[in-house]
């Protein structure tokens, strides 16, 4: 690594040996990988992409895993599908355990529940899991940030359809408060990936957390809500690769 | 996995002579209790079978608190019905405040709200006991619980429940049989849909109750 990156680095993160998580929830950007048109996404992209955040001192600390389901509606007359939502996800994260995620996004509604929620739909038996999305790798620990880097897979395949990168602000819990250090941060990190002239990038799209009901201060449900709208956005992707293809 | 049994008492008198009963056996204050109880079943088009979820909100806390809750079907087998205990299936989850327009939002319609007004006690008896005392009220107005009235007015509902796997629900059905026998001067709990009438016991025993704050052994 430059020295010009460790400078910038340094004004950035704090190499504080005594660092400790907030006592409130930390609070995180998440990015999907947009490949350059007529490419695709690969398991070389998601090697080169942990290469570059441990060349820039990411220390490895462990796997991580998140889950992300499509319900469907049981109907006894499909023809009135329409009546009910198009998209309803639930969502576990590793950091809540014991808890349950549910995001209808054209309702814009998000639900924090204990795990046990998942029991109650299965006897409910109303809606039914069609399909689940395993978002998984390595975290990182670099300074006052925290990286997870994650393919994503369908959860019965090893089908790569996507690669997320979650960037974590430890000290701050205020999404305005934390804007301009999260774009320093992203920028160092888009100069260190570039230089590996890989076929695509990271994109972040901020979702109007305050159409959720959801405030200033991170949360979990924040998180749920970042993943909803980052799966549609790398389906849409996809989609968009094989209309190309067709 | 849920024990319980149920009791109706017409007689106000005899709840105070039970709150002090309670206390004495308990041996935990009371906690007080106010329940607004949302019934959602589901439209007529969502799921091959009907189905009903109960959303209550705690409204004895600063801040409102959600709980889901699915109640299931009654144990059945042979000799279910030698058990004096109702044992039945239920998930509860703990949920943010969205809940009722998730629900909604996903093909759920109101079938009727209560709100549940009294006290309950928390305790460990060869189980982990809950008793409650509570009137069972009725809203004129959607979601008015300000403007509850009693559905069965002089009435209060005993309800003695108790969680239970299906590995231990026996040692549970005990645990709550051999509670509900300290109240029977006072009262008889049945299953629940099993009507009692009033133990001709109970008005000198809640007199008892009542001349010394519970001091008197029954």
């Amino acid at each position: 690594m430059s020295v010009v990156y460790c400078h910038i680095f340094r004004r950035l993160i704090s190499y504080n040996p005594y660092r400790k998580k907030s006592t409130t929830m930390p609070l995180k950007r998440v990015f999907f990988w947009q490949p350059n048109a007529g490419s695709t996404v690969n398991s070389q992209i998601l090697n080169e992409v942990s290469q570059c955040v441990e060349s820039i001192n990411g220390v490895k600390e462990g796997r991580w895993k998140a889950t992300l389901t499509f319900y469907k509606p049981m109907l006894r007359d499909q023809a009135l599908s329409a009546e009910f939502p198009r998209e309803f996800i639930g969502i576990s994260l590793p950091e809540q355990p014991n808890k349950y995620y549910f995001v209808l996004r054209f309702n814009k509604i998000v639900l924090e529940s204990d795990s046990s929620i998942q029991l109650i739909m299965e006897k409910l038996q109303s809606y039914k899991s069609r399909v689940a999305l395993n978002f998984e790798g390595f975290q990182y620990q670099l300074g006052d940030f925290q990286l997870r880097v994650g393919k994503v897979v369908p959860s019965h395949s090893e089908n790569l359809r996507g690669i997320v990168m979650e960037v974590e602000y430890l000290p701050i819990s205020s999404l305005e408060k934390s804007k301009q250090i999260m774009e320093e941060f992203f920028d160092i990190w888009q100069d260190a990936i570039s230089k590996r002239s890989l076929p695509g990038r990271f994109i972040h799209i901020e979702p109007d957390f305050s159409d959720y009901g959801l405030a200033d201060h991170y949360t979990s449900q924040h998180t749920a809500v970042q993943y909803t709208h980052v799966t549609s956005q790398l389906i849409a992707s996809v989609q968009a690769v094989q209309t190309g293809r067709n | 996995m849920c024990c319980s049994r149920n009791y109706r008492d017409t007689d106000l008198q005899y709840v105070e002579a039970l709150e002090i009963l309670l206390q004495g056996l308990c041996g935990v204050n009371k906690e007080r209790l106010r329940v607004h109880e949302i019934c959602l079943k589901s439209g007529p088009n969502l799921g091959f079978v009907a189905s009903e979820v109960r959303l209550l909100c705690d409204l004895e806390q600063s801040e409102p608190t959600w709980t889901v809750k699915h109640v299931g079907g009654a144990l059945r087998g042979a000799g279910v019905e030698q058990i004096s205990v109702l044992v039945r299936s239920m998930v509860e989850s703990k949920a943010s405040k969205n809940v009722l327009r998730l629900f909604y939002a996903l093909g759920y319609k109101l079938d009727h709200e209560l709100l549940r007004v009294g006290i309950t006690f928390h305790f460990q008896r060869g189980a982990q006991i809950t008793v409650t005392v509570s009137s069972v009220n009725k809203m004129l107005k959607l979601h008015a619980t300000d403007e509850a009235v009693p559905v069965t007015p002089g009435i209060q509902l005993v309800e003695v429940t108790a969680p239970a796997t299906s590995e231990n629900y026996n040692e549970v059905v005990a645990a709550v049989s051999s509670f509900c026998e300290y109240l029977a001067p006072l009262l008889h709990l049945s299953k629940p849909g099993v009507s009692t009438g009033v133990v001709p016991t109970a008005a000198a025993a809640a007199a008892s109750l009542m001349s010394d704050g519970g001091g008197t052994t029954l």
